[in-house]
């Protein structure tokens, strides 16, 4: 699907990040190096306390890494000033969290235009924007409700709305189909990959093999190491180095 | 072929006779795969015709001939254990078997023979998908509708294969820290008698050693590694 001819659009380049210090020292993160590509969908799986949503926020640039580099479209996130990389996540970067993190005061839409109208896009057009994005996720019809209007799968898919609207270039989504049944996570699945093929690059962290399976390639996390990879399988030349496979 | 790679893992732990090779089996798998004896022995001669096992030593008293690795048999087990189970030529059967032999062969890395089929699967349904997102859900015509049924019933599987496997490593990881309380707590009561010399002529529990004693074999010298 996604010959990435050209640099990858993030770059995680032996990335470590330890929580802490002395004993409660944590090393959510150890060694990870990571490529995607323009048109690339990742997936990230791993149980539970792997470190996925720890790569997920250093590559949005949410977190910094206590040794390694993360470049998002070439750019190195350390050499950026606080308002550089403001700009370069809300311009540029999608986020779906964990928690969600729809603001409780604004409608669907008003949420889902958020991106746009911090970025000085006009309140007419970040609307329109916004509707469509709604639309791609099939809640159009909620676009005038409060989050505490809404089920748990209908706020999800206006969170996937907001990280999707405009013009992303790369969307990271942590856990995205949490509270969606198979058909509407399904659906979301569709869109985040019709958005990939369209050129966007996206990085999934989820824990359901049926939803990983719509990325180019899965990466498989334990205990902050990336352990496999369903990459392109080995050259025969390679297993023939390596006659044992292992 | 599960019941010839059965046999070999079995082997790379010791020599067996064939008697005992099918009741080794059995116990591990949990009786839900009964094997006979007849099966065991033709099995065993051709792996011996294959050149992966050979007699070793001579007959015991009783006559009974045992069988080891060669070479190329340990080679093939090794083979085994990091390979996936193929989908299309063996039965599904097969994957149960192999995990239930890796946890019990003392030295296998079972994380690593988890992992190594948990990424085969993600492949087998990256592929499924791809088949599936060439049709629009909506709308298609009876037959195509048919289809996406079959392929989903594929996912299904497959998506069933990768949470039973995440079932495994997570009860792995539980039982490796219920032993490693196991050991803490008897250290702390041997501590308190003042007695830990003695530690290890304690039994081991979940060992059937009477069911070892049946085979012929001291139970001390087929105690599991840890
Ligand atoms: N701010 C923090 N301070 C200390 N430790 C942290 C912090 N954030 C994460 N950790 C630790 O880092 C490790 C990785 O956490 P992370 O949230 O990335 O896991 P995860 O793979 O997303 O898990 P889940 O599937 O439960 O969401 C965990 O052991 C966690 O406890
Ligand atoms: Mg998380």
């Amino acid at each position: 699907m996604s010959a990435s001819a050209g640099a990858p659009l993030l770059e995680l380049i032996r990335v470590s990040r330890v929580h802490g210090e002395g004993a409660t020292e944590v090393h959510a993160l150890t060694d990870v190096s990571l490529q995607v590509g323009v048109g690339e969908l990742v997936a990230v799986m791993g149980p539970s306390g792997s470190g996925k949503s720890t790569l997920l926020n250093l590559a949005g640039g949410l977190d910094r890494p206590t040794t390694g580099q993360v470049r998002i479209d070439g750019r190195d996130v350390a050499g950026l000033s606080h308002r550089g990389l403001a700009e370069l996540r809300r311009r540029k970067v999608g986020f779906v969290f964990q928690d969600l993190n729809l603001i409780p005061s604004l409608t669907a839409a008003e949420n889902a235009a958020l991106p746009l109208e911090l970025d000085g896009v006009g309140v007419r057009q970040a609307r329109a924007s916004a509707l469509e994005s709604l639309g791609s996720v099939g809640v159009a019809e909620l676009a005038d409700r409060f989050p505490e209007e809404m089920s748990g799968g209908q706020q999800q898919r206006v969170a996937i709305a907001r990280a999707l609207v405009g013009e992303r270039r790369l969307v990271l989504a942590d856990e995205p189909t949490g509270a969606l049944d198979s058909h509407t996570g399904e659906s979301v699945l569709r869109v985040l990959r019709a958005r990939c093929d369209e050129g966007a690059s996206g990085l999934l962290v989820t824990h359901e093999a049926r939803h990983a399976a719509w990325a180019d390639r899965v990466v498989f996390l334990r205990d902050g190491v990336v352990v496999d990879t369903t990459g392109a399988p080995p050259a025969a030349e390679e297993l023939l180095d390596h006659p044992s496979g292992v | 072929m599960s019941i010839r790679q059965g046999l070999l893992a079995l082997l790379a732990q010791e020599p067996m006779y064939g008697a005992r090779l099918r009741s080794e089996f059995e116990d591990r798998t949990g009786g839900t795969w009964p094997l006979n004896v007849g099966q065991v022995y033709t099995t065993l001669t051709r792996l011996e015709r294959d050149g992966l096992v050979e007699v070793s030593g001579r007959p015991d008293a009783e006559g009974r001939i045992a069988y080891r690795l060669t070479d190329a048999g340990r080679a093939e087990v090794t083979r085994w254990w990091s390979t996936p189970v193929d989908r299309d030529s063996t039965p599904r059967d097969e994957l149960a078997i192999k995990l239930a032999l890796a946890v019990t062969v003392p030295g296998v890395d079972v994380q690593r023979v988890v992992q190594t089929q948990r990424t085969a699967t993600l492949r087998h349904l990256q592929d499924l998908t791809r088949l599936k997102s060439r049709n629009d859900p909506a709308g298609v015509p009876r037959h195509e509708l048919a289809w996406q049924l079959v392929l989903e019933n594929l996912v299904y599987a497959a998506e069933g294969e990768v949470r039973w496997l995440d079932h495994v490593e997570a009860s792995l990881a539980r039982a490796a820290v219920g032993r490693r309380e196991e050991t803490r707590q008897r250290d702390v009561r041997e501590a308190d008698r003042g007695d830990g010399a003695d530690a290890s002529a304690e039994g081991h529990p979940g060992t059937s050693e009477g069911g070892r004693e049946a085979h012929g074999i001291p139970a001390t010298s087929r105690r599991r590694r840890r």
